[in-house]
């Protein structure tokens, strides 16, 4: 059975992509940060990481760039709110979410994906991801 | 001139006396010493004659002194006896008068009284002379005095009427016509008939410095009218930049607010999607929850319109389209989707190049400024006018919007005749969530949308409207080059 780790600080979504992939077939774990997404990927291992882009501490891209550094054959989906978020609550200015999709597929995510999608997007896109393997 | 003459007519009489007074003195002198010097030679011509013995004879040499015309009496006296000359006409003579002056005592007559010596006998010559001769002869003088002085005058005269054309009017002219341009009118050219050197090189002169004044005058004209044009330049652009930030900072807002909405909404699909997949299809909540995830997915829609205008939705795939194909497919699926009553007129350009767009945006961009006019036509009559066409964004146009560049632009024009908006609504028409609708009506995001799509393929967009007569959106799309890239190369070398 393949492996997926979802990462997310929102807990809805932790809780709503675990049941989903879980009646897809896939067995999945949650972390709600990147530190604890990697750990987690230490210790576990996943076939499929999905990531969030924006998250407190280490963020989608560099967790990405880390997942890379040891993982090469892990496949990574980055999902993003989409619209543009404030990086840091003392950095100005708005960043939108594309430039760090962007950042994200350049330190070597697979695939990326906006918020809200539904059921079947993803799905689709994990079983290409898992098929190309 | 009116002094020159007074001077003449003081010195005119003046001159007259003086010159007359000199010629008659001459002339007197010179009668007297003719006088004397006849009257000597006369009491020469009876010296040594016997003035008893020879009377006869004397009178003789009386007679003929008189017959020498200029003599009237002569005598000579001796002894208390007086030998007088027979021809002496008989009037009375002051006979022994002795005169000194000419014209003295008035009577015409010059008396000279002389002695004369015949041996031991004495007696005294005495002579008068005819003065008018020589008052006639003062006559003529003094009338030659007065016409030389009279020919003078009128020369003169001559003389000033002539000066008066010729420097005084020309002068005078010239004055008024420097007091005409020092008044501020200098639009006049200046030119003289003047035959006077002097004249004309003054007219020139004056001439030459109306002429510069004018330039100057145009000069600092134009120079106003550049300020006043770059003042309203600046203006505009700085009501452009406002608008702009303004547009920017709402876009940054609803971005941030659609990153957390989809955020919401993402469980809310799914969750919703395996509530259904759990209940049994006859349950009374799958209609509800088939409910949630219509509105769901219509929230899902407005956040995705937020982010086209806020220009952070995902990249799209711009491709190099000929946009008239694009313009007739988007009218078709407009004319089925307005009342068949909606005058829809197109004019469509076929010979146009190509623009890297993405089709799907242009077409909804389209959708939406005709669903817009509709909604702008009142009842029945009115029109709604797409055009497309190839233009050369002119210099001023650029100037007055800094994301228009001198160069060739497609142009995407909706026009309506319809009711039109004022300045205030025009101000605030790309802003999301601005309607003019009644609530529910309109979400307010159609120009939005508009806007973030013209923004995000480099267009420029431009509306204008009357309140009662319509509006106008024009959407300029710059033309891609040759190589299928935009010209962006071009751009910077422009600076």
């Amino acid at each position: 059975m393949a492996k997926i780790l979802v990462i997310d600080d929102e807990e809805h979504i932790r809780e709503v992509l675990k049941q989903v992939l879980e009646r897809a077939g896939y067995d999945v774990c949650c972390a709600a940060d990147g530190k604890e997404g990697l750990e987690l990927l230490a210790k576990q291992g996943a076939d499929l990481v999905i990531t969030d882009v924006i998250m407190p501490g280490i963020d989608g891209v560099a967790t990405v760039q880390k997942i890379r550094e040891k993982f090469l054959n892990t496949r990574i989906i980055v999902i993003s709110g989409g619209g543009n978020v404030a990086p840091q609550e003392y950095e100005p200015g708005a960043i939108a979410t594309n430039a760090y999709l962007a950042s994200a597929r350049n330190a070597g995510a697979d695939r990326t994906m906006t918020k809200p999608f539904d059921r079947r997007e993803l799905i689709d896109a994990i079983n290409e991801l898992m098929k190309e393997e | 001139m009116l002094i020159v003459l007074l001077i003449q007519a003081v010195l005119m009489p003046l001159l007259f006396f003086t010159l007359a007074e000199a010629v008659e003195r001459n002339l007197a002198n010179a009668f007297l010493d003719d006088a004397r010097l006849y009257a000597r030679f006369i009491a020469d011509s009876i010296d040594d004659l016997d003035f008893e013995l020879g009377q006869d004879v004397v009178v003789e040499h009386l007679d003929s002194a008189l017959l020498g015309g200029r003599i009237v009496y002569a005598a000579l006296v001796h002894n208390d006896s007086v030998i007088a000359s027979a021809l002496t006409e008989p009037q009375e003579f002051d006979r022994f008068r002795e005169d000194f002056e000419f014209g003295e005592h008035g009577d015409e007559t010059y008396y000279v009284s002389l002695p004369v010596e015949s041996g031991f006998q004495t007696g005294i010559l005495h002579l008068g002379f005819d003065e008018t001769p020589a008052r006639e002869h003062f006559d003529t003088v003094r009338k030659s005095i007065v016409y030389a002085l009279a020919t003078y005058m009128l020369s003169v005269l001559i003389a000033i009427g002539y000066l008066s054309s010729a420097v005084v009017r020309p002068l005078k002219w010239l004055q008024q016509a420097s007091r005409t341009i020092s008044s501020g009118e200098v639009d006049k050219e200046l030119r003289t008939k003047s035959s006077l050197v002097e004249i004309q090189d003054l007219t020139a002169d004056l001439e030459k410095m109306r002429s510069k004044l004018v330039g100057m005058n145009a000069q600092l004209q134009q120079e106003i009218m550049d300020r006043e044009q770059s003042e309203t330049e600046r203006r505009s652009l700085e009501r452009y930049l406002r608008h702009a930030q303004r547009l920017e900072s709402l876009g940054t807002l609803a971005g941030g607010v659609a990153h957390e909405f989809n955020n919401v909404l993402q469980p809310l699909l799914l969750y919703t999607d395996l509530a259904l997949e759990d209940l049994p299809a006859d349950s009374p909540a799958v209609e509800n929850l088939k409910n949630v995830l219509t509105l769901a997915n219509r929230a899902k829609g407005l956040s995705q319109q937020i982010l086209t205008f806020g220009r952070q939705d995902t990249e799209a795939e711009f491709e190099l389209v000929n946009l008239t194909p694009v313009v007739h497919e988007a009218l078709t699926m407009i004319r089925a989707l307005l009342p068949a009553t909606v005058d829809i007129r197109a004019d469509i350009s076929s010979d146009i190049g190509d623009v890297r767009c993405d089709p799907a945006q242009i077409k909804q961009l389209l959708v939406n400024l005709c669903n817009n006019s509709f909604r702008a036509l009142s009842a029945s009559d009115g029109y709604i006018l797409v055009s497309l066409k190839e233009v050369i964004v002119p210099r001023k146009l650029a100037s007055e919007h800094p994301k228009l560049r001198d160069g060739e632009y497609i142009v995407l024009q909706v026009a309506d005749t319809g009711v039109g908006m004022d300045p205030q609504t025009v101000e605030r028409v790309f802003e999301p969530f601005f309607t003019t609708q009644d609530v529910g009506q309109g979400t307010g995001l159609g120009l939005s949308v508009v806007h973030g799509i013209v923004v995000r393929h480099d267009g420029e967009i431009i509306l204008e409207s009357e309140l009662g007569k319509g509006t106008q959106v024009r959407i300029y799309l710059p033309l891609a080059d040759e190589d299928g890239r935009e010209d962006k190369g071009k751009r910077d070398s422009d600076g």
